[in-house]
């Protein structure tokens, strides 16, 4: 029963990183975002859930508010300062991302078969989800115009990271979780600063502005 | 406690206390504390290799100095040689430095400069002491990066100090990438990185390993002990370095690339095939040649002792490469007296070559010059200099009674030796060895009668000369510790010979020792002798008693005005220049120097026939150097600006190379 959940959850967990790609609308992309930590933290729950550990299900508590509360709550303020930023303007169109996005799910399959083979459990198999998660949070920051986009790109990555760590290795101590939260804080407030600061200097969000800095 | 233990934990302690105290104290009393921290270390260090080279070892692990290998030193015979040495320049360099580096004027007097000065010489007591691959490389960089700071100490007053940094520090560091990655290849093939575990494992590895190891390690021993062709660094560093610091590395550290080819070579390979050494020794003839011929058209004097380093550097290698082809051909007699002349001729060359590059410094503080067409007539205003910087030349010509003699003769005994068995290529090798060997000595008592002759003889040929002033008598006392070694090496070489016994007994190689007694030097299994004592008395005899019969027997002497052709009186433009002095050597070796010279000819404007004004300018770069160095850099040149196509500013492609790397790393994961 909790192996069907877990398998639902990080079935959701890929499917939202994929959606993201897909969906051009930002605050679409914030909502998919959204789903994305409530996954997550379905994971670190059901983990916690089956382990019978108060310390996971204490770090799942954290990790729910953090990845579907307070950084959706963020970048929803920075799209409200930034009002005429509604799309991603992606430098590689939707279809091609769809067909790459395949590529890297394969490939992060392909790679993490030695991590599998570690400890056959059901969540490890899960594994290669969090990396394939990773790659097209890279993806998304490597093909999207707007400087928002990299902020939702390297929250990908992030999630991916946790997601990994959870599945691999069955719980993460709350001291390193922590340290990883309170880091990812800081560098989304610096990116929110950032952007706030690039709409005030060129009026747009378009990160090829920043082309002019070179030399 | 073992005196070698204690001796080197006085050396390393006196160190950091005296970078400490360098740096701390204000710069009135700056020069003084660094120097005699300077010549402490230098002390200690030689008592640990006096008891060392006297047959107490000392083998020590320190597991907690250094995470993951931690420190492991191990001092032998041969080991105890160079701590020796480089104590024993260290000595002379740190009494020097408190003449001259002090007193704000010449010289750099900064904190940085000086307080590097006692932890450099403490890097290069590490690195003969280290018993291992990691604590090795470690001594290594921290010598490497030590001696560029002392390097760059006058970088604001001169863009060639900048130059010559840049240089020093390319070719030092693609020296060190060389070593490292012989080392660890080494270690990983011997499976265990400390000295003992690679030596139990050196004969059974395989020739591809260990003739690789070889190769890479020479590469960048080679290079640090200046051997032409991976030689450009070095004119430039020692040139455009304080004096006190182009001594120390002159005179030591390039030193310590000897004993890295002796330490790989003959003890941790324990001998290895014949190429390696005719590979060595051709090494050894190019650089005695090329080094020697620089050397003697140079006019700047600091680049011909620098060059001259080269010369001698290549002699030393010759020395080992005869060692290693008679250790192979099972010559063992021969084998022992080259690997003795080898180490005696390192010792001769620390030894004069620190004199006479302090003396080069005296020079360059009473004049702000190093030009020898400019110099001149220091005799008169700088007599005790002059006096020490001829000992120092003498024994740099090789001449007898100079302290180079000796082992330039050890050498030629050791490449004189006939061996039926050693092959083809070593029997036609070896006599073309004892000619090289022959002219290099020749060139060289050419190269140091110029220096000496234009240099300090004869008229000031500028005002800078004119007016030059004996230097201090901290760095005359420092010059004369020097010389005093000198001379005592040039008359009882033989003191030396239980020493160098030890260490031949130390190598596996088989090699015999080498028989002396007190006064004389016996080549045990060669029928010489040789007695440096009695032939010093004779020559001086001689001269003492050709002087004392001219003046009994011959005319009494008149002062009489010298002759000048009947043109005026003579100036000092009428005397020979360093220039005109070396131009027939120049012409003779026109096709090799390749000089690039013009003479413009004025005539006025009535006649062509008549000759208004001479100009004649002459430039001798070095040719190595312009045709191996200047592609490669204009190469890498091109490359750097190309790559620059890569950084387009764009976010998203930096972002895309991330990703890209990304993804390889796992195909390749994949694929594997």
């Amino acid at each position: 029963m909790i192996d069907q959940l877990l398998n639902l959850a990080c079935g959701l967990f890929l499917l939202s990183a994929i959606g993201v790609l897909w969906r051009r609308e930002l605050s679409a992309l914030i909502a998919l975002l959204t789903v994305q930590g409530l996954a997550l933290t379905g994971i670190a729950v059901l983990l916690a859930v089956d382990r019978h550990s108060v310390e996971t299900a204490a770090v799942a508590v954290g990790v729910g508010v953090l990845k579907a509360g307070l950084l959706p709550l963020l970048l929803r303020r920075v799209l409200a300062r930034v009002p005429e930023a509604r799309e991603t303007a992606p430098l590689v169109n939707v279809s091609a991302s769809m067909l790459a996005a395949a590529g890297l799910v394969l490939l992060a399959y392909a790679a993490a078969r030695p991590l599998v083979a570690l400890a056959p459990t059901s969540a490890a198999q899960a594994a290669p989800v969090g990396i394939a998660v990773v790659l097209i949070g890279f993806f998304l920051a490597a093909t999207r115009r707007r400087a928002i986009s990299q902020i939702i790109g390297v929250l990908l990555v992030d999630n991916g990271i946790a997601a990994v760590a959870f599945l691999a290795t069955g719980g993460v101590p709350l001291v390193v979780e922590l340290g990883v939260s309170a880091d990812l804080l800081l560098a989304v407030l610096v990116l929110q600063v950032l952007t706030a600061r690039l709409h005030a200097a060129f009026g747009d969000t378009d990160l090829d502005e920043l082309r002019e800095l070179r030399d | 406690m073992n005196e070698v233990a204690a001796a080197l934990a006085v050396a390393f302690a006196l160190a950091g206390v005296g970078a400490a105290a360098g740096w701390a104290v204000p710069a009135r009393g700056r020069s003084t504390v660094a120097g005699a921290a300077t010549a402490g270390v230098g002390a200690a260090g030689a008592a640990a290799g006096l008891a060392a080279v006297s047959g107490t070892g000392w083998q020590g692990h320190l597991p907690d100095l250094l995470p993951l290998a931690g420190v492991t030193l191990s001092v032998d015979a041969l080991a105890g040689w160079f701590l020796l040495l480089v104590g024993g320049v260290a000595v002379v360099v740190g009494v020097y430095t408190v003449g001259y580096a002090g007193r704000g004027g010449h010289g750099p007097a900064s904190r940085t400069a000086l307080a590097v000065l006692p932890v450099f010489v403490a890097a290069m007591l590490l690195v003969p002491a280290a018993g291992s691959v990691s604590t090795f490389l470690l001594g290594w960089e921290l010598m490497a990066v030590t001696s560029l700071l002392l390097v760059l100490a006058e970088h604001r007053h001169s863009p060639a100090a900048r130059t010559a940094g840049l240089w020093y520090a390319a070719m030092t560091q693609a020296g060190f990438v060389a070593v490292l990655v012989g080392l660890a290849w080494l270690a990983a093939a011997a499976g265990g990185e400390s000295f003992a575990a690679i030596r139990a494992a050196g004969p059974e590895l395989s020739p591809v390993v260990s003739g690789g190891v070889f190769l890479l390690c020479l590469a960048g021993f080679a290079s640090k002990a200046g051997a032409v062709p991976l030689h450009p660094w070095l004119p430039r560093a020692h040139a455009e370095a304080p004096s006190h610091v182009s001594a120390l590395m002159s005179a030591a550290m390039v030193k310590l690339g000897v004993y890295g080819i002796v330490r790989v070579g003959f003890d941790l390979l324990g001998g290895g095939q014949r190429w390696w050494w005719l590979l060595l020794g051709a090494f050894g003839v190019v650089s005695a040649l090329y080094g020697i011929l620089q050397a003697a058209v140079a006019t700047d004097l600091k680049r011909l002792l620098a060059f001259s380093t080269s010369e001698n550097v290549g002699l030393i290698l010759l020395g080992l490469a005869a060692a290693g082809l008679w250790t192979d051909a099972g010559e063992h007699a021969a084998a022992g007296v080259a690997l003795a002349a080898a180490l005696l001729h390192a010792a001769n060359h620390a030894g004069f070559k620190t004199l006479l590059f302090c003396g080069a410094g005296s020079v360059l503080r009473a004049t702000g010059t190093r030009d020898l067409d400019e110099l001149g007539g220091l005799s008169r205003r700088m007599p005790a200099t002059t006096l020490l910087f001829t000992v120092g030349a003498l024994g740099a010509a090789a001449l007898p009674p100079g302290n180079g003699f000796v082992s330039e003769w050890l050498l030629l005994q050791a490449l004189l030796h006939r061996a039926p068995e050693a092959g083809m290529v070593v029997t036609v090798a070896a006599p073309v060895a004892v000619a090289v060997v022959a002219l290099t000595a020749g060139v060289g008592v050419a190269t140091y009668v110029k220096a000496l002759g234009t240099g300090f003889l004869a008229r000031p040929r500028s005002s800078a000369a004119e007016q030059a002033v004996e230097s201090p008598r901290g760095m005359l006392a420092g010059m004369g510790l020097a010389a005093l070694a000198c001379a005592g090496l040039a008359v009882a070489p033989a003191v030396a010979a239980p020493a160098l016994d030890r260490i031949a007994g130390g190598l596996r190689t088989g090699i015999a020792p080498l028989g002396g007694s007190g006064v004389d030097v016996r080549l045990s299994g060669i029928a010489s002798t040789i007695s440096p004592l009695w032939i010093g008395v004779g020559v001086v005899g001689l001269a003492v008693g050709f002087a004392g019969a001219a003046r009994a027997v011959g005319r009494a002497r008149r002062r009489a005005a010298a002759w000048d052709c009947g043109d005026g009186p003579l100036t000092a433009r009428m005397e020979y220049t360093a220039t005109s002095f070396a131009e027939p050597l120049q012409r003779v070796f026109d096709n090799v120097l390749a000089p690039e010279q013009d003479v413009d000819v004025t005539h006025p404007s009535e006649s062509a026939y008549l000759v208004r004004s001479v100009q004649y300018r002459r430039r001798l770069p070095d040719r190595i150097e312009a045709r191996l160095y200047q592609p490669m850099v204009t190469a890498v040149d091109r490359v750097g600006r190309a790559a620059r196509g890569l950084a387009t500013g764009s976010v998203h492609r930096y972002l895309a190379y991330m990703l890209a790397a990304l993804i390889a790393v796992l195909v390749a994961g994949v694929i594997r």
